[in-house]
């Protein structure tokens, strides 16, 4: 481990560039605060830029509670991605739709902050420090949208249910505490070996910890809040909060359990609880998704059935296929929400399935994207949404989960139906309402089409992203 | 040269060099699909020639390993089972982009990308050897189909390719995971791998082999359609457009009993004396209840569609004889079926062009107005009737032979599609064709154009062809068949009461029996 300085660079980059942007704010011109957003992308840039060159250095600092081992890089890297794509999908939308530009791009990079703690730490303190640097500056950017009452709404549901989670997240660790004397996960692990006196104490912290991250993550039932709080938060944000949160509880997820994988996690309490989970998650999302007539409400439960289906890596101890079906989710989810939030106008955003009738026509190439996301998502070849799918439940086969399997691909038979309804409306349904594609951007255009660019590229060709994956996962222990 | 990668793919080059045609040139771009449709043709007929019918195992092999991963390989070849499925595909997508120049108005474009889209989904499905690389294009190929029924469809369309969809998937999600179970059994997805293994009696236990096979066999018989899972299609080829149901029934249904005689039945010799009864019966009841079916329809389109049920329940049942006669016929049949049921839905359609009505009660006396087309529609309808001289015959008889050898009781049963499909077919043709002109819009119909001759000729003159000298194509498969008979009845199956089956000693195939090692014959 190389304890160095160096290892804050990128927090200080996020967190430094926040600040700057909250005091600039200040000083521009109505009309300039548009720069704001370029400002976010410079920075989000510099940080991938820094953790590229900490790739393989192992850096760490606060003897070791901040950890960029090559792991921790590529989900930082996931993170800013997906940070960087919605920064270029807001800059029309936040000038448009949003009264308070000033706001919205300082909490998105706290946010990302929040993201690369949580899944660069072992040390659960530090993680749960992560976990409320997020937290807080979701629940504001829920609320961004003033005028809405269902934004106000989101936002202050998504508090309140989220401190309780933040609530079970700190009793379980303090469990978790007494049972171990250690935050340290690596320690943790030892606790909770069956046979050790605290075994069951650890065991009833290590619960509440998951039930503070699936509430992140958004797994059944821990989800109530997702569908409400998609709904009225701005769309650039709700794609946010389908991709960021979730990919940093999996991260922690992973880095959590993966010290039990080779040692009887097959016969424990937890595996079983895993798997009602996953199962849950998979059945109820999906049916739920089934009766939504609204295109975010629906996507909010897709989201949290695609969780379910990584939940199912995280079963079948395969942390390869559960990083790659992260990466393509992020693409695909990201995507869709790129597209969907293309349909608005000032102070408008078209969100009813019957406001996209007949829009595929009236603009083919967000048509067209859509298409190929929603198609990803439901998981048809060869876009990389099978590939992943592919993956995970054969590995999951291989562990012999075959049961679980079977749940897993009819609930997905079941996402076909409402993923092709909005295909339906969009291609196979007479234009009802006046409806346009206000908040469209050459922006906007470059991220629908380096999310179309890894769908397909994964789909057909993963070689060199699942080399890449391997190399973060052997640091794994 | 990698000839099948290039047949499989060039009709997505094509797609892909229209989406950046202007929208408004339609001539350029009808013309360009249709050339490039044309060029998979000449490079399928090239195919077919250069094919060496003495060989059993695969051709034309293409094969590197690793591609996503192990035993998840790019693998593509042809065989004596594949190479006329291979061939009708690509003779069939031309007819259907001609058949489609003037029925299609609107959003040409796009049609035409799904319609070439389709085809390299369909051509795919037929040359993959790999399990994942075959689902790969078992499943893609949904959703161009997808859209040409949901966009271009008639008035219950959404529904119907909705059903079409998720029938579909349902069935092919268990095979999924029955392909991720024999993944893990065998750490291979290599479809030539599993023939060795299957042969060499390490093997699959035989518990897992019924599951296996069961989520196989339902993926298929869904796709074939067999009885009970049939209820898809009719509304299915009833809604798509005129080129959609040509496609649909003539090379899509095909691809599950393909799929049974690829897959589901070499793979599991344990499990599939256990359901050969059931199965057989299945087909028998497909027969009558799809010519039951057609008798009583209203609309034209209909009766061809479940037609198709009793007839693909003919060619599952001449499957599950395994014999050679019944499979050898299974795949001529599948050819004919192909054509005549194809030709059947081309003249729907273009007698729907100029009356937009698909009842026949809205018809009468057609064949005044329409002399040729009467008479190419009578061709059509004999050749689906199965009038010796014609490809129907030839299909049905060895059909029916090897039924009669594996059970004479079933091949009574399954002599019904003959006549119920004269019945059907000749009512269908006189209330239509004879008879007085109701309607007075038939009074303005126009014969067949050049363009109509020119895209129903090819079909009809392979019609005579098929059926007056049917060597030129029952000669390609026979070495497959043998081959493929000895995988499937290692043990000899409940059907078979006459002893294991003899190859007709006269065939040429007979011969070629030494080589018997699965996929030996092969170019790797």
């Amino acid at each position: 481990m190389n304890n160095s300085w160096l290892a804050l660079l990128p927090l200080i980059l996020l967190a430094g560039t926040a600040l700057l942007l909250l005091v600039l704010e200040a000083f521009l011109k109505s009309e300039e605060k548009a720069y704001l957003g370029y400002i976010a992308a410079a920075a989000l840039a510099g940080c991938g830029y820094t953790f590229v060159r900490f790739w393989n250095k192992q850096l760490s600092f606060f003897k070791g509670s901040l950890k960029f081992d090559n792991l921790s890089l590529l989900f930082g890297f996931l993170f800013l991605l997906a940070g960087l794509f919605v920064v270029l999908i807001s800059l029309k939308y936040v000038s448009l739709v949003l009264t308070n530009i000033g706001e919205f791009y300082p909490l998105l990079l706290f946010g990302l902050a929040g993201l690369v703690i949580m899944a660069t730490s072992a040390n659960l303190l530090v993680i749960f420090l992560g976990l409320e640097v997020l937290s807080v500056s979701s629940y504001a950017l829920a609320g961004l949208r003033l005028k809405e009452a269902r934004s106000s709404e989101a936002a202050l549901k998504y508090f309140l249910l989220g401190s309780f989670a933040g609530a079970f997240f700190v009793f379980g660790l303090a469990l978790l505490f007494g049972a171990s004397g250690s935050v340290e996960i690596p320690a943790l692990a030892q606790s909770l070996a069956p046979g050790s006196p605290t075994a069951r104490l650890g065991l009833a912290g290590l619960a509440l910890v998951l039930a503070g991250l699936a509430f992140k993550i958004a797994l059944v039932p821990f989800h109530m809040w997702t569908p409400d709080v998609y709904e009225g938060a701005p769309t650039p944000v709700a794609a946010f909060f389908s991709v960021g949160p979730k990919a940093a509880g999996f991260a922690v997820l992973l880095r959590l359990l993966s010290p039990y994988w080779k040692t009887g996690f097959r016969s424990g309490t937890m595996f079983w609880i895993l798997y009602a989970l996953a199962a849950l998650t998979m059945v109820v999302a999906n049916l739920a998704a089934l009766r939504q007539t609204n295109v975010k409400r629906l996507l909010a439960y897709s989201s949290i059935a695609q969780a379910g289906y990584i939940l199912v890596a995280v079963l079948a101890g395969d942390p390869e296929k559960l990083i790659f079906y992260l990466a393509v989710y992020v693409f695909m989810n990201l995507g869709a929400f790129a597209a969907i939030s293309a349909l608005g106008r000032r102070d408008t955003e078209f969100v009813e399935l019957d406001d996209y009738a007949g829009l595929g026509f009236k603009y083919p190439w967000l048509g067209a994207t859509l298409s190929i996301f929603l198609l990803s998502l439901a998981g048809f070849p060869p876009t990389a949404g099978f590939l992943a799918k592919f993956y995970v439940f054969s590995s999951a086969v291989r562990q012999g989960l075959t049961p679980l399997v079977i749940i897993g691909v009819l609930a997905s038979l079941v996402s076909v139906y409402y993923y092709l309804k909005i295909i339906v409306f969009m291609y196979m349904r007479p234009p009802s309402r006046e409806v346009e594609a206000g908040l469209q951007s050459p922006e906007l255009f470059l991220v629908l089409f380096l999310c179309l660019y890894g769908v397909l590229q994964m789909g057909i060709n993963p070689g060199n992203i699942l080399a890449l994956i391997r190399q973060a996962v052997a640091t794994l222990p | 040269m990698p000839s099948l990668s290039l047949l499989v793919f060039l009709p997505l080059a094509g797609a892909v060099l229209l989406i950046f045609i202007p929208r408004d040139k339609e001539d350029l771009l009808r013309s360009l699909a249709l050339a490039v449709a044309g060029l998979a043709l000449v490079l399928a007929l090239w195919l077919f020639l250069a094919f060496d019918e003495g060989q059993a195992g695969m051709q034309f092999v293409e094969h590197s390993r690793g591609w996503l991963g192990r035993g998840i390989d790019y693998h593509l070849g042809l065989d004596g089972i594949s190479l006329l499925l291979v061939l009708l595909t690509a003779f069939l997508l031309p007819i259907a982009l001609l058949s489609s120049w003037t029925s299609i108005r609107e959003r040409v474009k796009e049609y035409l990308i799904f319609m070439l889209l389709l085809e390299t989904g369909i051509l795919g499905v037929f040359v993959s050897l790999n399990l994942f690389l075959f689902y790969v294009f078992w499943e893609a190929m949904l959703i161009p189909m997808y859209f040409l029924i949901g966009v271009w469809g008639g008035g219950r369309r959404v529904y119907a390719t909705v059903k079409f969809v998720l029938f579909t998937m349902f069935g092919s999600l268990l095979m999924l995971v029955a392909i991720f179970v024999l993944y893990r059994q065998t750490g291979s997805l290599n479809l030539l791998d599993y023939y060795t293994l299957a042969s060499s009696g390490n093997w699959l236990d035989p518990r897992l082999q019924v599951w296996l096979f069961l989520a196989f066999a339902l993926a298929f018989a869904i796709k074939v359609p067999m009885f009970p899972f049939h209820t898809w299609l009719p509304d299915a080829h009833v809604e798509a457009p005129t080129a959609g149901s040509v496609i649909l029934a003539a090379v899509l249904l095909k691809m599950g009993a393909y799929g049974f005689l690829r897959f589901a039945l070499p793979l599991f010799p344990e499990a599939v004396p256990k359901f050969l009864p059931y199965l057989a019966a299945l087909s028998v009841i497909g027969i009558i209840y799809g010519g039951a079916m057609a008798l009583i329809q209203k609309d034209i389109k209909s009766l061809v569609a479940y037609s198709s049920v009793s007839h693909m329940g003919l060619v599952m049942l001449a499957i599950f004889a395994l014999n050679p006669e019944g499979t050898v016929g299974a795949l001529y049949q599948m050819i004919n079926h192909g054509l005549s049921t194809g030709a059947l839905f081309l003249m729907v359609g273009i007698l729907h062009e100029r009356s937009h009505t698909r009842l026949i009660k809205d018809y009468g006396g057609v064949s005044r107005q329409m002399p040729v087309f009467a008479a190419f529609f009578l061709i059509c309808v004999l050749s689906s009737a199965g009038l010796p001289g014609l490809n129907g015959f030839v299909g049905e008889v060895l059909c029916l032979y090897g039924v009669f050898r594996a059970s004479p009781l079933l091949a009574v049963l399954a002599v019904t599609t003959v006549i119920l499909a004269a019945a059907y077919l000749l009512w269908m043709y006189r209330r239509v064709m004879h008879g007085p002109i109701v309607n007075p819009n038939i009074r303005l119909f126009k014969d067949l154009n050049l363009r109509e001759i020119g895209l129903l000729l090819p079909i009809i003159i392979l019609i005579f062809w098929m059926g007056v000298y049917p060597q030129t194509f029952l000669r390609k498969f026979d070495a497959s068949v043998t081959q493929y008979i000895h995988q499937v009845t290692r043990r000899p199956p409940l059907l078979v009461r006459s002893g294991p089956p003899r190859p007709r000693p006269a065939d040429k195939a007979a011969n070629v029996q030494a080589d018997f090692r699965p996929g030996g014959g092969g170019h790797e």
